[in-house]
């Protein structure tokens, strides 16, 4: 497990993370959401040692982390990094070398690698002449080398076709089976919530959710929808709910006093006929514009 | 951590040969010895020193074979000439076309069947030849005309050409070396402040450029969180020195070899000394400089800022390559102990000799001592600046920044 401790990192007047915690647990997909400037990439990067730490500490499996720790976390920078003009198998190795594997079997590896990503013919290839999307399979097979203990991924969905972001999630999830934490950063909602397992919201520096989506969805003050066979005016007359939306028969409450909405369903079973009553969850955007407005 | 496959631990990732400096030095040679252009361009340079020399030797060995036309009167003189002219200049033969009068020759002149026309005037000799010049041939008889009409008006009057001109003779004695040594000693000077300067010019800009590549991609990031980022400069600095020295020697073997085919064979003993003292210097006043020019490039974000932070550096290579080349007399000797122009200046003097034992080991030390702290400096500002994207980074902010 990989924990993050009131990590802060200040640029001149400007604080880019504002004392930040939170978790990525071991075999579990941890999204990290937030707009631009939200403190992201500058908190990816203090976890992967690349960037200086002025307050905070990060943990590894409960202990501060280490350079050799963080070798052996995969580590996709924001803006793709690799060699433009060297042959992809070269560079894959070289990585692979750096990271502490020996010569053959970083070979062994990388070529494995490339075949299972159809890039077994290209192994001479450039970098920059494979497509977009082929050139972020090698990126992410740069991240995954040597077999990672964890994954910091900055944005590495984005820019990728539908195609490329299944075999990509396919291949995370092989990892977080085994066990490994994985954490990413996107600002594609829909897919942060089709992913992942958890959820940490930044905004301006701080830390302004986090948890599973269930969980986040759960927190906020609970709302309730209302269709009648009658119309629903009289709703407005009851104590403990607030009124978000009213249209002939239907309602959208918002709970403010506990069990107002047991007196709600109770007055509406004795005027009339209830089509319909249903807790209504926030979706994961409207979570995150709530939090980060 | 549910399977063994996860734990890195049994994984051997850490059965090490190498330390991180050494991958970074051995991809840099690499990929750079790979690369065509940097074949090519080095095949291109050894072949143009070798055609250089080649050319210069052809040049002095090539044989000048004039033919001189004489009539019957002009005959024996022309004869003498024709005998006496290898003794003058080893490089003209001249033959002797015997015509029968002063209309044959010139009309023989005219038809380019001979080079010059030798006869008598009234008051000497002329040699007419048609427009172009016969330099060689002139020197030559001038020479055998004087000795041989001397001779014979000393032998009118009863003496000879030796008591006339016993007690004339001026020798001469150089108490540094001969014209031609310091002439030689001259030229392969501008050779080493060249190839210093080129090198320098030439690898820095590469390096960086490299370093830029990575910085621009993003490359530098993943390598910084596997490798301390001081592994990584100094991998680039050596790996880009090793490849600057490979060359210069490259350069310097093929200038020798090629020197020791022409007439300035004798030389090249003399000129291994400093050559190898040359290499020394030039691999401190590198490695001091290969630091400053890795910082140039971790100032700037794109290559187009390149220009811009590179431009003191630039500044420098120049002041070392007039410095070295103009530099004399007491500016000279001072300049040769101060780094880094040190570095081409000391092995000039070197060459030009009258050096005390002392100097160039002074020199270098300094030069060495200089390397030392652009490299402390170097990985300071290098750190510090590699990692700050968006714009150039001046060198106060890379000097102040926080890690």
């Amino acid at each position: 497990m990989l924990e993050i401790r009131e990590l802060t990192r200040r640029f001149g007047e400007n604080t880019a993370v504002d004392h930040v915690s939170f978790e990525v647990p071991a075999g579990l997909m941890t999204g990290f959401v937030g707009g631009n400037g939200a403190g992201k990439t500058t908190t990816m990067r203090m976890v992967m040692g690349v960037l200086g730490i002025d307050e905070g500490e990060v943990l590894w499996q409960g202990r501060p982390i280490t350079r050799l720790d963080r070798r052996r976390i995969g580590y996709m920078p924001e803006e793709r990094g690799l060699y433009p003009k060297q042959p992809i198998l070269d560079q894959l190795v070289y990585i692979a070398q750096l990271k502490g594997m020996d010569r053959v079997a970083a070979r062994t590896q990388v070529t494995e690698l490339l075949e299972r990503f159809g890039l077994g013919e290209r192994t001479k290839d450039n970098l920059e002449k494979l497509s977009l999307g082929n050139q972020q399979r090698v990126q992410i097979i740069a991240s995954v080398l040597p077999r990672p203990a964890a994954l910091v991924l900055d944005e590495p969905f984005s820019g990728l076709d539908p195609r490329a972001v299944d075999s990509m999630v396919d291949l995370l999830r092989e990892y977080t089976r085994d066990g490994v934490p994985v954490l990413f950063s996107s600002h594609q909602l829909d897919l942060v919530e089709r992913l992942c397992d958890r959820l940490v919201v930044l905004s301006q520096g701080r830390r302004v959710a986090a948890g599973t989506v269930a969980e986040l969805r759960d927190a906020g003050v609970p709302r309730f929808r209302l269709v009648l066979g009658g119309d629903a005016g009289w709703v407005r007359d009851l104590h403990g709910l607030e009124v978000l939306d009213l249209e002939g028969a239907s309602a959208l409450v918002e709970v403010r006093q506990d069990g107002a909405e047991q007196h709600l369903v109770a007055e509406a079973t004795r005027r009339g006929d209830v089509h319909e009553f249903v807790r209504v969850r926030p979706a994961l955007s409207e979570i995150y514009r709530e939090a980060t407005a | 951590m549910s399977t063994d496959k996860s734990s890195p631990d049994n994984l051997d990732t850490d059965r090490r040969d190498e330390p991180p400096w050494l991958l970074v030095t051995r991809r840099e040679v690499v990929s750079r010895i790979t690369d065509k252009s940097f074949l090519l361009g080095t095949a291109f340079m050894v072949v143009l020193i070798a055609g250089f020399i080649g050319f210069s030797a052809w040049q002095e060995e090539r044989t000048e074979t004039v033919t001189l036309a004489a009539t019957p009167d002009a005959a024996a003189m022309a004869t003498a000439v024709a005998d006496a002219a290898p003794g003058v200049d080893e490089n003209v033969d001249v033959t002797v076309v015997e015509v029968d009068d002063r209309a044959a020759a010139e009309s023989a002149l005219r038809e380019d069947e001979v080079d010059a026309w030798l006869h008598p005037t009234d008051d000497g000799w002329q040699l007419t030849s048609e427009s172009s010049e016969q330099g060689s041939l002139t020197d030559v008889v001038e020479v055998v005309v004087q000795q041989q009409v001397l001779a014979d008006n000393a032998a009118e009057v009863g003496t000879t050409v030796e008591s006339l001109q016993a007690g004339s003779t001026v020798t001469t004695a150089f108490l540094r070396g001969d014209a031609e040594k310091a002439g030689v000693a001259e030229a392969v000077g501008f050779v080493f402040v060249f190839l210093f300067y080129f090198a320098a010019l030439v690898f820095g800009m590469q390096l960086a450029s490299s370093v830029i590549e990575e910085k621009q991609s993003r490359i530098v990031e993943i390598i910084a969180a596997a490798i301390p980022v001081r592994h990584l400069l100094a991998g680039k600095v050596l790996g880009n020195t090793a490849l600057a020295v490979i060359q210069l020697m490259v350069y310097l073997v093929v200038g020798l070899v090629g020197l020791s085919f022409t007439s300035y064979k004798s030389y090249v003993p003399a000129l291994s000394g400093p050559t190898a003292w040359f290499i020394g210097f030039f691999l401190a006043g590198f490695i001091a400089l290969a630091c400053l020019w890795a910082v140039a490039g971790s100032l700037a974000s794109r290559t187009e800022d390149l220009q811009a932070t590179s431009t003191p550096l630039t500044m420098l290579m120049l002041v070392m390559f007039f410095g070295g080349l103009s530099l004399d007399g007491r500016a000279q000797v001072i300049a040769s102990f101060v780094p880094p122009v040190s570095a081409v200046v000391m092995p000039k003097r070197i060459l030009a000799g009258g050096v005390e034992w002392w100097e160039p080991l002074l020199a270098l030390g300094l030069l060495a001592a200089f390397a030392a702290v652009t490299v402390w400096i170097g990985e300071r500002l290098y750190r510090r600046a590699l990692l700050q994207t968006g714009g150039r980074v001046s060198l106060r902010q890379a000097w102040s920044a926080a890690e």
